[in-house]
C-alpha cells in the first residue's frame, strides 16, 4: 500500500484542482521517478470517468540536448508538441528531481534559444489555461533532490510538502475550499486599488494596477497553493528590489538577485552568483525585462524557506515578481518565452501600502 | 557491462589501495545505490584471493533509525561489531548516498550520543591500522544527491569523479605510483623544515612543523588523494589567514572564513555567513581551538570545489588547515571530537617559505622535480 497522503493528494488533484469531468482527454507529465503518484493519479482520473495518458521522463535528457543539439535541432518545435498544446483539456505536472543542478553548466545562450523558439507554444499553453478550455495543474512528487535542497531528510521533507497541501486534515478539499474563501476577500480590496508601493531591505517599487484583476490562487494551477497575484501595468514599474531567496530557473540557481526598473524595464541586473545567467534570460526576448506578475504570498502554513519556488512563493509574508509573460486572467498583456519567479521576504521590517493604506506591515497582512 | 572507468577504479582500489591479498577478510560499506562499484570491488576483491562481506545501508535507514531510536537503542553496539572490528583485515568505504542532508533535522545531541557510543570501535580501528592489521580506503561512487551539491548533471560528475582517481587513463595503478614518488620527494623535503610561511591577500600565517613527519597521501586511504600532510607544533601557529572556499562540516556550510591566531589558538574567528556555527565548532572542546593538521593538496586532476572534502582538500594549488584533532602518524598531539578542515586557494595568488626560503609560487612547488602537481 502507498503512502495514503499520496491517494489523498491524488484525489485532491482530480477532483479539486483539475475537477475531471468524465470524457475529460487528460495528461500526467511526470519523470518516473514520481511512480507511486503517477499512479494514484491514474486510478483517480479513470474513477472521475476521464480519459488519462501519461508522458514520462527520464533524468539526464536536458543535458544530453544542450551539449549535442545544434542551433538547429535547438530551435526545432514538432508538430506533436503544437498539438499536444492545442488539444489537451487537462494536464498534471509533476515536479519530481534526480538532482536539481543538473543543468548548471550548461549554455545559458542555448537554454534560452530553446526556450525562445518555444514562445509562441507557451503563450498559447497560457491563452487556453487563462480562457479554461485547459486545466492545469503543477505540483511536487517529494524527492530526496529537493530534500536536499530543503536540508531536510527525505521523511522530514515528506512531512513538510504533504502539510503545506493539507494532506493531513481530514477533508483536504474542505480545507482548500475555505483558503479559497478567505482570499477571495483579499481579491476583492486589491481589485479596488490603483497603486503599491513595497519598501523592505534595499527594495523600494511601485507599480500600478489600475484595471487589472488580482487573482485568487486557491490549489487550481498550483498545489499546493496560497498567492494572490496580478499583472502590473507593464510600464508602471519603477524602482529596485533585492530578492532575499536565491532564484532557481530551469534548474540553475542564481543568488542575491537586485533589478532595477525604468518605466517597466529591468534596466540593470545584478547578482552575487549566476549575472550572466540571469542576464542571458533577461534577454530572451523583449519581453523577458518586463513584469509580469506581482504577488502576495499567503500561505502562514509555509514558514520555512526549501529553495523550490512552488512552496517559496507562497510562504505567507513573502512577496514575488515574475519577470517575463504575464497570465492574461489578470489582464496582464505582456508576452515573453520567460515566466521567472523571484521571492522576496517582507517578514522582517517589510512595508506595503496600497494607495497609500498601509496593508502589510513586518509580514502580516492588515486587511 | 558497466562503466569501463569503474572497472578500473575497482582494480586500483583493490590491487593499489587496499593491496589486498589471498586471505584477507574485506567489508564493504556502502548504500545500496553504489550497487555497480560495490559489485565491481567484490569481484576484483575475490579474483584476488579474498573474502568479502558487505554491509549495505538502505535509503532512508539512518534518517529512521536517529528519528526514532531511543538514547539507549541509540548508544547500542552489537557484539558482532565489535567482532567485525576486531576481524577484518580490509575495508572499503564508499561514500554516495540519496540525500546528502538527511541527517540535517537530527539533533546534534542524539548524533554526538551515536558518535560517543561507536568511539571505542572507531578508536580499536585506528589501533590495529598503526599496527598494520589493517587497511582501509575511503572513496566515492558518484551519485545524483553529490552531483548536485557539485552543481553538476550526473555525467559531468562522473567525468570529474573518474578523472580525480585517474581512472580515465589506461593505466591507473602507474599513474598512482608516479604520484606517489612525486611526494614522496616533497615528504623528505618538507621533513627538514622547520618553519613554515604562508603569505597571500588577507593572509600572514607562520607555524612550526619541527620534529613532525610529513605524510604521503597516495591514493591508498583515501581514493582518489593527492596530498601530503602533517601536524603544526601545537603552540606555534601566529597570524591571520583567509579562507576562498566554503568549509562545510555535518552538512552546514560557513563562507569567507578569516581566523587569527596567537600562541596556537584562534584568537578571531570571522565568516560571511555560517559565523554562530564557526564560533560553535571551535567551542566545542579545547583542541577545537588549535591546528591538527597542516597540508598540501597536489591533484592537478581536481580543479573544482565540490562541496565534498574527499575532493576539495586534494585540490592541486591548495593547502588545508584543519582545526581540532591531529594524525598520531603526524606526531601531532592534539586531540579533539572534531577535524574540520579548512581549504586555501593558492593557485592564482600566495607563497610559501619554508625556514625564509621561498618554495612554493602560483599553486606550485619551485623545484621541478617536485613541483607539486601530476599530469
Amino acid at each position: 500500500m502507498t503512502d495514503p497522503r499520496l491517494q489523498a493528494m491524488a484525489k485532491v488533484i482530480v477532483n479539486y484542482c483539475l475537477e475531471l469531468k468524465a470524457g475529460t482527454e487528460m495528461r500526467i507529465d511526470a519523470p518516473y521517478l514520481a511512480e507511486p503518484l503517477i499512479r494514484e493519479i491514474y486510478r483517480e482520473a479513470l474513477l472521475a470517468g476521464a480519459y488519462p495518458s501519461t508522458f514520462i521522463g527520464i533524468s539526464g535528457l536536458g543535458p544530453i540536448r544542450y551539449r549535442y543539439a545544434s542551433e538547429e535541432q535547438l530551435k526545432h518545435v514538432s508538430k506533436l508538441e503544437e498539438f499536444s498544446v492545442e488539444n489537451l483539456s487537462a494536464v498534471v505536472t509533476l515536479w519530481a528531481d534526480w538532482n536539481t543542478r543538473e543543468m548548471t553548466n550548461v549554455d545559458s545562450k542555448k537554454m534560452a534559444m530553446f526556450r525562445a523558439a518555444r514562445k509562441e507554444l507557451n503563450t498559447r499553453f497560457l491563452e487556453r489555461i487563462a480562457k479554461r478550455e485547459l486545466r492545469w495543474c503543477g505540483t511536487l512528487f517529494p524527492t530526496h533532490a529537493s530534500a536536499q535542497d530543503a536540508e531536510m531528510g527525505l521523511e522530514e521533507y515528506e512531512n513538510f510538502v504533504f502539510g503545506a497541501m493539507l494532506l493531513d486534515k481530514p477533508d483536504p478539499i474542505a480545507e482548500w475550499r475555505r483558503v479559497s474563501g478567505e482570499q477571495q476577500r483579499m481579491v476583492d480590496f486589491l481589485n479596488q486599488v490603483k497603486r503599491i508601493e513595497m519598501k523592505t531591505k534595499d527594495t523600494d517599487l511601485r507599480f500600478s494596477c489600475a484595471g487589472r484583476k488580482w487573482i485568487n490562487c486557491d490549489g487550481k494551477e498550483n498545489f499546493p497553493d496560497g498567492e494572490v497575484f496580478t499583472g502590473p501595468i507593464e510600464d508602471s514599474v519603477e524602482g529596485t528590489i533585492r530578492f532575499s531567496f536565491p532564484a532557481v530557473y530551469g534548474g540553475k540557481e542564481v543568488e542575491d538577485v537586485r533589478l532595477r526598473f525604468e518605466k517597466g524595464r529591468c534596466v540593470e541586473a545584478h547578482a552575487a552568483k549566476g549575472e550572466e545567467y540571469l542576464n542571458a534570460m533577461l534577454d530572451s526576448d523583449e519581453g523577458a525585462r518586463y513584469v509580469g506578475e506581482i504577488a502576495f504570498g499567503t500561505n502562514y502554513g509555509i514558514q520555512r524557506f526549501t529553495k523550490h519556488t512552488l512552496f517559496d512563493e507562497k510562504i505567507g509574508g513573502t512577496m514575488h515578481l515574475a519577470v517575463g509573460a504575464s497570465l492574461s486572467e489578470s489582464g496582464g498583456v505582456n508576452k515573453s518565452s520567460l515566466h521567472w519567479d523571484m521571492v522576496c521576504d517582507f517578514r522582517e521590517a517589510g512595508e506595503v501600502r496600497a494607495d497609500g493604506r498601509l496593508i502589510l506591515k513586518d509580514g502580516k497582512l492588515l486587511l | 557491462m558497466s562503466d569501463p572507468r569503474l572497472e578500473r577504479m575497482a582494480r586500483t582500489i583493490v590491487g593499489y589501495s587496499l593491496a589486498l591479498k589471498p586471505g584477507d577478510l574485506l567489508r564493504i560499506e556502502a548504500a545500496a545505490l553504489a550497487q555497480p562499484l560495490i559489485l565491481a570491488a567484490a569481484a576484483e576483491a575475490i579474483r584476488a584471493g579474498a573474502h568479502v562481506i558487505t554491509r549495505i545501508s538502505l535509503d532512508g535507514i539512518g534518517e529512521t533509525f536517529l528519528r526514532h531510536a531511543s538514547d539507549e537503542q541509540l548508544a547500542y553496539v552489537a557484539e558482532s561489531e565489535k567482532v567485525e572490528t576486531e576481524t577484518v583485515t580490509a575495508r572499503l568505504a564508499i561514500g554516495g548516498g540519496w540525500n546528502n542532508r538527511s541527517l540535517s533535522g537530527i539533533s546534534p545531541d542524539r548524533l554526538a550520543l551515536q558518535r560517543k557510543a561507536r568511539a571505542a570501535l572507531a578508536e580499536r580501528m585506528m589501533q590495529r591500522r598503526l599496527k598494520g592489521e589493517l587497511r582501509w580506503c575511503i572513496t566515492q561512487y558518484p551519485t545524483n544527491a553529490s552531483a548536485q551539491d557539485a552543481e553538476m548533471s550526473l555525467v559531468e560528475y562522473e567525468d570529474f569523479v573518474f578523472s580525480a582517481c585517474f581512472a580515465d587513463r589506461p593505466d591507473p595503478i602507474a599513474e598512482w605510483r608516479n604520484l606517489s614518488a612525486m611526494q614522496a620527494g616533497l615528504v623528505e623535503r618538507l621533513g627538514r623544515v622547520r618553519r613554515l610561511r604562508i603569505e597571500a591577500r588577507d593572509t600572514e600565517l607562520e607555524l612550526s612543523v619541527e620534529g613532525r613527519r610529513w605524510v604521503n597521501s597516495d591514493g591508498k586511504a583515501n581514493f582518489p588523494s593527492g596530498e601530503v600532510f602533517s601536524a603544526p607544533v601545537e603552540n606555534s601557529v601566529n597570524g591571520r589567514i583567509r579562507f576562498e572556499f566554503p568549509a562545510v562540516y555535518s552538512g552546514r556550510m560557513v563562507t569567507g572564513i578569516t581566523l587569527e591566531f596567537r600562541d596556537g589558538r584562534v584568537s578571531s574567528a570571522r565568516a560571511e555567513s555560517g559565523e554562530d556555527f564557526l564560533k560553535a565548532m571551535i567551542a566545542t572542546d579545547a583542541g577545537a581551538a588549535a591546528l591538527g593538521e597542516v597540508a598540501f593538496g597536489t591533484n592537478a586532476g581536481i580543479q573544482r570545489f565540490t562541496r565534498n572534502i574527499l575532493f576539495d582538500e586534494k585540490i592541486g594549488g591548495t593547502m588545508h588547515f584543519a582545526l581540532g584533532n591531529a594524525y598520531p602518524e603526524c606526531g601531532g598531539a592534539n586531540k579533539s571530537a572534531i577535524h574540520w578542515d579548512l581549504i586555501k586557494d593558492l593557485r592564482t595568488e600566495g607563497r610559501v617559505f619554508a625556514d625564509g626560503e621561498l618554495i612554493y609560487e602560483h599553486g606550485r612547488f619551485k623545484d621541478e622535480r617536485s613541483r607539486g602537481r601530476v599530469a
